[in-house]
């Protein structure tokens, strides 16, 4: 018995590696990539220098798109965290025809196709003359980051808020200002957290619609990567992108807390 | 903090703040056209006193607690608090303490920002609140506990803590909506107990709402039974169970016999009503429409307020009849006797009740106090 489980074992593992490996692989072949000693970006890469990270940090054109990355990002979960945190609790406990519209619309941004969203957003932004500007970029990656916050909201105002502890409140003489304050907010603060964590990282490496709405002095991390990608093959790009894999760890981890707070 | 002094004050508090009037004035609620959840309810809660709203689910037990609470809004009548009309105003103004089943602590704060938080709305300074939550925890003997999160107690202890709350900003009246019914029965049983000696302690009147009879009887100063929206019948824990108005309120507070019978001649408070084989005195209560003569009634008789009779025995009521069964109980014997032509329950401690057999002769025989002629709805 015990050796035919261990050869069951042994083939779920000879059969797993090669598919974990083939998804991984494409993430983490960057790091070492970055760390080329060559002025080129080549597989397979020359080792060990720093020299990319120094230079792409001392580019004064990369580190401006990665502040304004940084910027955007920071914009659109604003606007996306109270939207979306807004709608949530607007839509809790509601039943009223035609609800299903309204959550679609909310999460429209998901399920529309990047570039009929970057192209309605380049129109109306042109109209307005915002093209070219980060806070176009910013506002519509908000829309992006919305759905995000809003199903995490939800989901922490189903786990964590018992209607009970609103009556409570209100009954121990809170209005809904202090209910908001004191019973609502601890209870969506993990959900409203988890879902800014997520859309910062969905606004941060988000390129059609950055293509769309770039300008001169707007052009983000991953506009600037995909352009020296097609003219400069330099090393920079491994670099920042590497960033990108730190800021997606952080991403996972912060998930995975979150879920260990809430089961615990 | 010094507990004595705190103890020492209480009489004199309890005296000083005997609690507020709650009346409910002929109050309707509908959630769907048509059928009605509370119809027509109307009682007064005397200060200091504890009223309980005792039924099935399903009875507007529940639902009446809320609308004065203020979660629900009637459709029709009044909610007064001292003669103050209190319909319109949301809940976090009405100044009532509620308790609700589930405790609803708030699980971020701990049990001292808890008790404080009803303070913290009344924008009462943070040291005196600290001192009146540490007061109210002193009371209900948790004052060690201050610092703990809600999480950390036991379920007693969180029942304990919610009492605190809802009663550390002297509401005008205590609301609790089935407070021990998450409780097992040993703990629920010594809260029933806590509850009162907290109540008398700070002399606030409570609004209680409950399914479970041997609890409203434990408790109550007085008892609503309430049955499809309405208040089958109040009054005293006594009264609503010696003296039942309606076979519902008979049958839903304990075991009872249900005998058919004819109404002969009523009179004032008494009529004679021909069973099966027999005649006997019953009661008619005070306040419901008179059966006429020849009307048939059902009278309910407890199973523990009938007596074997020996021989020479005298009572108001007298009948002979079959013994059918017999169970031992230990406290007490339960015999099924067939007499005035159904089966008659009897619960007696009567040592003679053990040396019966299955098929002797028995007389029974019942005061005509006990025997009540119950209104048909």
């Amino acid at each position: 018995m015990a050796r035919r489980d261990g050869i069951a074992r042994g083939a779920l593992i000879a059969s797993c590696t090669p598919v974990l490996a083939f998804l991984l692989l494409p993430s983490l072949v960057i790091v070492p990539m970055a760390l080329t000693k060559g002025q080129m970006l080549q597989f397979p890469p020359i080792w060990i220098s720093t020299h990319a990270f120094t230079d792409y940090l001392g580019d004064p054109d990369w580190f401006a798109s990665t502040v304004l990355s940084f910027k955007i990002a920071a914009l659109a979960v604003a606007i996306g965290g109270l939207t979306g945190a807004a709608a949530a609790l607007a839509l809790h406990g509601k039943r009223f025809p035609g609800k299903g519209l309204v959550v679609g619309a909310i999460m429209a941004p998901i399920v529309v196709p990047l570039v009929v969203l970057a192209l309605g957003g380049y129109l109306v932004f042109a109209w307005l003359h915002m093209v070219g500007g980060w806070i176009a970029i910013g506002l519509l990656h908000g829309t992006l980051v919305t759905p995000y916050v809003f199903i995490s909201v939800q989901t922490s105002l189903v786990a964590a808020l018992n209607p009970l502890l609103v009556r409570s409140a209100r009954s121990l003489g809170a209005g809904r200002l202090a209910v908001l304050r004191h019973v609502i907010w601890p209870a969506i603060l993990p959900g409203v957290a988890a879902g800014a964590v997520l859309g910062f990282a969905v606004s941060f490496d988000e390129v059609v619609i950055a293509l769309f709405l770039q300008g001169p002095q707007t052009v983000t991390l991953p506009v600037r990567m995909f352009t020296a990608i097609q003219f400069e093959l330099t090393p920079k790009v491994a670099a920042s992108a590497s960033l990108f894999l730190a800021l997606s760890v952080v991403v996972l981890l912060t998930q995975a807390a979150a879920m260990r707070r809430r089961s615990a | 903090m010094n507990i004595t002094a705190i103890v020492a004050r209480d009489p004199a508090q309890a005296t000083q703040r005997r609690g507020h009037r709650v009346e409910v004035d002929q109050v309707w609620k509908s959630y769907t056209p048509g059928t009605h959840v509370v119809r027509d309810v109307s009682f007064s809660l005397a200060p200091g006193e504890f009223l309980t709203l005792l039924g099935p689910s399903g009875s507007g037990k529940t639902s009446t607690l809320m609308m004065v609470a203020g979660f629900e809004d009637p459709d029709r009548g009044a909610i007064r608090v001292d003669g103050r009309d209190v319909a319109g105003l949301p809940p976090e103004r009405r100044n009532f303490g509620v308790v609700f089943q589930g405790y609803a602590l708030f699980p971020h704060m701990s049990v001292l920002d808890n008790v404080a938080f009803p303070l913290r709305m009344k924008r009462i300074g943070a040291a005196t609140r600290r001192r009146a939550a540490l007061e109210m925890l002193e009371k209900v003997g948790l004052a060690d506990f201050a610092a703990r999160r809600p999480r950390a107690l036991s379920g007693g202890q969180q029942q304990r803590v919610a009492l605190a709350r809802a009663l550390v900003f002297e509401p005008d009246a205590l609301l609790l909506d089935e407070p021990l019914g998450a409780l097992d029965r040993q703990l629920r049983e010594a809260l029933q107990i806590e509850i009162k000696q907290i109540q008398r302690r700070v002399g606030v009147s409570i609004l209680f709402v409950t399914h479970d009879q041997d609890e409203a009887m434990m408790m109550s100063d007085r008892i609503a039974v309430m049955d499809q929206g309405q208040i089958a019948q109040l009054g005293t824990p006594d009264q609503v169970y010696l003296h039942p108005e309606t076979p519902f309120v008979a049958s839903f507070l304990g075991e009872t016999n249900l005998l058919r019978g004819v109404c002969v001649a009523p009179e004032e408070g008494y009529a004679t009503v021909r069973f099966a084989g027999a005649h006997g005195w019953a009661r008619i209560s005070r306040g419901r429409a008179r059966p006429n003569d020849g009307d048939a009634v059902r009278v309910s008789l407890r199973p523990e307020r009938i007596a074997l009779l020996g021989a020479n025995d005298h009572a108001d009521c007298a009948v002979t009849g079959v013994l059918t069964d017999r169970v031992f109980l230990g406290r007490h014997t339960r015999l099924v006797v067939q007499a005035l032509g159904q089966s008659v329950v009897v619960s007696t401690a009567a040592l003679l009740a053990g040396s019966l057999d299955v098929g002797a002769s028995v007389r029974l025989g019942w005061s005509r106090e006990d025997a009540q002629i119950l209104h048909e709805t």
